[in-house]
């Protein structure tokens, strides 16, 4: 497996713990999501809006996030992103499982993990 | 920058396929506009900031397939996805679906569920009684061939009991359309030598009688004909087991009824108690041969023979009937009339539950029209609520969910609040089961036969699902046409929303004016039955039961003989009369609130060479205080007094309508003998007065001429066991009760008075119990419905007049004054209200034609109530209307057209 097909799978499959954990405190929009993966990341992982907005349709068919429009005075309508009980229930699995990954991997590989 | 615009050129530009989801390319743009605004922020001239977003754009293009299937979910209340793999998780999903709703909205759910509940539940345990009392099979295994026999003479009934002893015999020894026929009668003891001294209802009936009904003892053995006048009795299993402990060793044993010891035969099962479970047991009755005028009246049933119908039967029983021995005179008494034999037959369940029958249906239409509004209010609300849903069902339906599917959704939602509502509405009829059969009248027919079986529960799942079907269904027909660009561009504010919303509105109002309508049926009908009811509460009796006490005394042998009862009655006089604030007391062998007791054949001694007065009089024995203590007034003559002794001259009083139909003009002197009292009177009595009538009031039988004989003169004493005291108070009379009680018990401390009670409570509790509670149950109906329809209609002015908010701003704006608005607002609520009265009153006066037979003196078509009933309707709608119109004309035009 070359250096980028890893990459590749391991951001498909980490977008979603991103997502769920950028949801945990509080709600947003789609647009703020992308940036803060690209600024919490230090630009590591960055997204191609194509894919973000599938995802998070697909998330939300899931049941694990829920989005509706607000409209707040003097600015246009947005729809905001919400975490469901569901999808805190997912976050925490998959926190686990990423966390006894990296474990793993750290124990073999010695790579830390911040 | 239009970036919506933008995007959705770039995105459908490419392909033929169908466009992108309005809400995505919403998202998308809001997407660049941010990222723009961050490009700007960062120092990129507007050109280069353009150009990174227009790199984005690009990238979507790529990607429009991927972003166009994944949409799917635009409100914050989610509906189930369009398309499933199968139809039964799809299923499940519309009922999760339905269940999350009602749960993020359990205002509206428990509206529903409370409103259900009552009109399901009303329906249920009316549905129940009249499923125990018309629908059940009678417990008596031949019943469906028994018959209820009648006999008239020249069409006039008989004045008590239905059938004559030289009818029956005739048809008893020749009988070719019926198997079997029985003779019964109820009667009263007391029940002494096992425990507490009590009154008891017992039926008398011939051996026969078992075989027709085809009763079979739980124990022990019944009465053979060659028993009937053996003194036996068979006891009901109820009162085995409430007097003997269920003992076996019953049998054989003794008990005395009215002081008379019969020995225990058997035990019969309770169901099949006859006519009904009032009666604790029975006891042999033999029908006399012929002697004389000897004429015996009693009921009578048959069986009828294979293949014989009942008017065969009723055919032969009038033939063996018309070639019986003649009893000329004593028919003509009992009669009214000696014409020819007429016997009729009807069969036993009818003939049971004929009293009711029309009652309870008239009250499960009530009811049902009770649950009608109570529906329609429902579909009125969910209407209501389908117009802020209408986004969410649009928006499905331009994401391929076909209309059945969202129809089906509607009316999974609505059989689920249905189910909920159901379970609610069993729940309340469990609760008004345990009620009924404290409020239903003791004689109620069938009472026992009430439950809440699986009948009346398949019923209540089936009427659940009608009403979810009807309201889950209303809605989503009235969607079916769904303009799917219309509602999408609908913000509330557009015309086009006006006009949709308003035709939802209509079709609110057309509910409620047919719930106005619906409403005001059963309030003509409770008002009727109402009216009927005061009427024949306040009825001229002759005398006011309101302020008379009356109190039962049992005086059972055999420690008390007929003279030692007279001896205890006149002590109890006494001691009453003497009691302060007592004005009247007195006793009489009848109570004077129905038309019982015996009736005796007599004749008149020709007057002025004048023909033998042929009689037929209730001869009543009662203590001079009676008549002032009843209230009667003498019109001629004088009235008993404490002078009249067995020995001075025997006097008699007799009421007016004995004087005018035997007496003419000169009733007073005329003799009238003494033999009716048996136990060795002879000679005459002398007529020295005439008393008012007592009119028996709602009873078929019209008041009988009637004598009255004093209890000082009949030395034969007292031969009811028996005695009713009449007391007329000066105070309260309900404040006399417990010094009555204690005079009785100081006169004779063996006494066990019964309830001591206004003859009003007497009659409430008896003849007046029926009447009662179909007026009250009626009027709880007409109540709940006015109110319903009063908060249905104030609901949807309401709802009106917020969505009309910006047209009435406008209207004010345009300078219509405050009334103006107010005026429209009325208009339309009043106007609904009196297209329903008027056609509530149509339908009223068509309906009421079937409570006609139920009505006491008071017309169908009773004017009174045609005027209250729209006044009253009219009055609530105006009420509704009332909030609603005062904040139209408190809107403020600016903010209303800002709104």
């Amino acid at each position: 497996m070359g250096m980028d097909s890893l990459a590749r799978e391991l951001k498909r499959g980490s977008t979603e713990i991103l997502i769920l954990a950028l949801l945990e405190d509080r709600d947003r929009h789609g647009y703020e999501i992308a940036q803060l993966i690209e600024q919490r990341s230090e630009k590591a992982i960055s997204f191609h809006v194509a894919s973000l907005y599938p995802t998070l349709y697909r998330m939300e068919d899931r049941d694990l996030i829920e989005g509706r429009w607000v409209e707040k005075p003097g600015q246009r309508r947005r729809r905001y992103y919400r975490l469901t009980p569901a999808g805190r229930k997912a976050l925490a699995s998959q926190r686990n499982v990423w966390d006894t990954f990296f474990r793993g991997l750290n124990r073999v590989a010695r790579i830390r993990h911040a | 920058m239009d970036w919506t615009a933008r995007i959705r050129a770039a995105l459908t530009r490419s392909e033929s396929a169908p466009a992108l989801d309005e809400d995505v390319i919403e998202e998308l743009a809001q997407h660049a506009h941010a990222m723009y605004e961050r490009a700007r922020a960062d120092g990129l001239t507007h050109d280069e900031a353009e150009a990174r977003v227009a790199a984005q754009i690009a990238r979507w293009q790529v990607d429009a397939p991927a972003l166009r299937h994944k949409m799917r979910r635009a409100i914050p209340i989610e509906p189930p996805p369009v398309s499933s793999s199968s139809p039964l998780s799809s299923l499940t999903q519309d009922v999760r679906y339905a269940a999350r709703l009602m749960w993020r909205q359990p205002r509206f759910a428990l509206l529903v569920i409370v409103t259900m509940a009552i009109g399901i539940g009303a329906t249920a345990t009316l549905f129940s009684v009249t499923s125990g009392v018309l629908l059940k099979p009678l417990p008596w295994t031949t019943a469906e061939r028994v018959v209820v026999l009648k006999e008239t003479r020249g069409g006039s009934a008989p004045r008590f009991g239905s059938f004559s002893s030289t009818a029956y015999l005739a048809w008893r020894e020749q009988a070719s359309t019926i198997d079997d026929i029985a003779a019964w009668t109820p009667q009263t003891f007391t029940l002494t030598g096992v425990g507490e001294p009590e009154r008891i209802r017992m039926t008398a009936g011939t051996a026969s009688l078992f075989r027709v009904l085809g009763v079979r003892p739980l124990i022990g053995s019944l009465f053979a004909d060659a028993d009937e006048t053996s003194p036996l009795v068979v006891l009901s299993e109820s009162l085995w087991r409430e007097r003997f402990a269920g003992d076996p060793a019953v049998l054989g044993r003794s008990v005395q009824l009215d002081g008379v010891p019969r020995t225990v035969i058997g035990i019969t099962p309770d169901a099949v108690a006859y006519p009904d479970r009032l009666s604790r047991g029975w006891v042999p009755m033999h029908v006399p041969l012929p002697a004389g005028n000897m004429l015996s009246m009693f009921e009578a049933v048959a069986t009828l023979r294979a293949g014989a119908t009942a008017e065969q039967a009723a055919a032969e029983g009038t033939a063996r009937g018309k070639a019986a021995a003649d009893t000329a005179m004593t028919t003509m008494a009992i009669f009214g009339g000696n014409g020819p034999v007429g016997v009729s037959t009807r069969p036993l369940d009818e003939a049971l539950t004929a009293d009711v029958r029309r009652p309870l249906i008239v009250l499960l239409v009530a009811v049902s029209l009770l649950l009608a509004i109570a529906t329609s209010n429902i579909a009125s609300l969910q209407l209501a609520r389908a117009t802020t849903r209408r986004r969410e069902l649009a928006i499905r339906a331009a994401l391929g969910a076909t209309s059945a599917r969202v129809i089906r959704q509607l009316v999974v939602e609505g059989l689920l609040l249905g189910a909920a509502g159901a379970l609610a509405g069993f729940a309340v009829a469990w609760m008004l089961h345990r009620l009924a059969r404290g409020v239903l009248p003791a004689d109620f027919p069938r009472v026992h036969d009430i439950a809440l079986d699986a009948r009346v529960v398949l019923f209540t799942i089936l009427s659940s699902a009608v009403v979810s079907l009807i309201f889950g269904l209303w809605p989503a027909l009235r969607l079916r046409r769904l303009n799917l660009v219309e509602s999408l561009a609908d913000d509330g504010a557009s015309p086009s929303g006006i006009g949709r919303r308003s035709a939802v509105a209509r079709s609110r109002l057309l509910i409620i004016g047919g719930q106005v309508a619906i409403a005001c049926v059963l309030l003509v009908g409770a008002s009727l039955l109402g009216r009927s009811f005061v009427r024949m509460l306040h009825a001229d009796r002759g005398f006011d039961p309101s302020e008379v006490l009356s109190v039962a005394i049992p005086m059972p042998g055999p420690g008390y003989n007929p003279q030692r009862r007279i001896a205890t009655v006149h002590a109890i006089v006494e001691r009453l009369s003497s009691m302060p604030g007592v004005r009247h007391a007195g006793f009489t062998s009848e109570a004077p609130l129905s038309p019982g007791g015996s009736t005796s054949s007599l004749t008149l001694p020709a007057r002025d060479g004048g023909e033998m007065v042929a009689v037929q009089a209730s001869p009543r024995l009662v203590s001079p205080g009676y008549f002032p203590a009843l209230g009667l007034s003498i019109v001629a003559g004088r009235s008993l007094d404490d002078s009249d002794t067995e020995t001075s001259l025997p006097v008699v009083v007799v009421n007016e309508t004995f004087a005018r139909r035997y007496l003419g003009d000169r009733p007073l002197g005329v003799k009238v003998p003494m033999g009716v009292w048996g136990g060795g009177h002879q000679g005459h009595a002398t007529i020295v007065g005439v008393v008012e009538d007592v009119r028996y009031v709602g009873s078929s039988v019209t008041t009988l001429p009637e004598m009255y004989f004093s209890t000082r003169q009949i030395t034969a004493g007292m031969r009811s066991t028996i005695a009713t005291l009449l007391i007329r108070a000066n105070e309260d009379p309900a404040r006399l009760a417990s010094s009555v009680r204690s005079a009785i018990r100081e006169a004779d401390r063996m006494l066990g008075p019964g309830a001591i009670m206004t003859l009003e409570d007497r009659l409430l509790s008896t003849s007046l119990a029926r009447p009662r509670l179909y007026a009250v149950l009626l009027t709880c109906f007409a109540v709940v419905a006015l109110v319903v329809t009063g908060v249905g209609l104030f609901g949807v002015l309401t709802y009106t007049v917020a969505q009309r908010t910006r047209e009435l701003g406008l209207r004010a704006a345009l300078g219509a004054r405050r009334l103006d608005l107010v005026a429209l607002v009325v208009r339309q609520g009043m106007g609904v209200a009196l297209v329903g009265v008027a056609s509530g009153l149509c339908a009223s006066l068509w309906l009421t034609r079937y409570i006609g037979t139920l009505l006491y003196d008071v017309s169908a078509a009773d004017w009174v109530t045609y005027v209250a009933v729209p006044a009253i309707l009219l009055s609530v709608a105006a009420v509704a209307c009332l909030v609603p119109a005062r904040r139209a004309a408190g809107l403020d035009p600016l903010r209303a057209l800002r709104s």
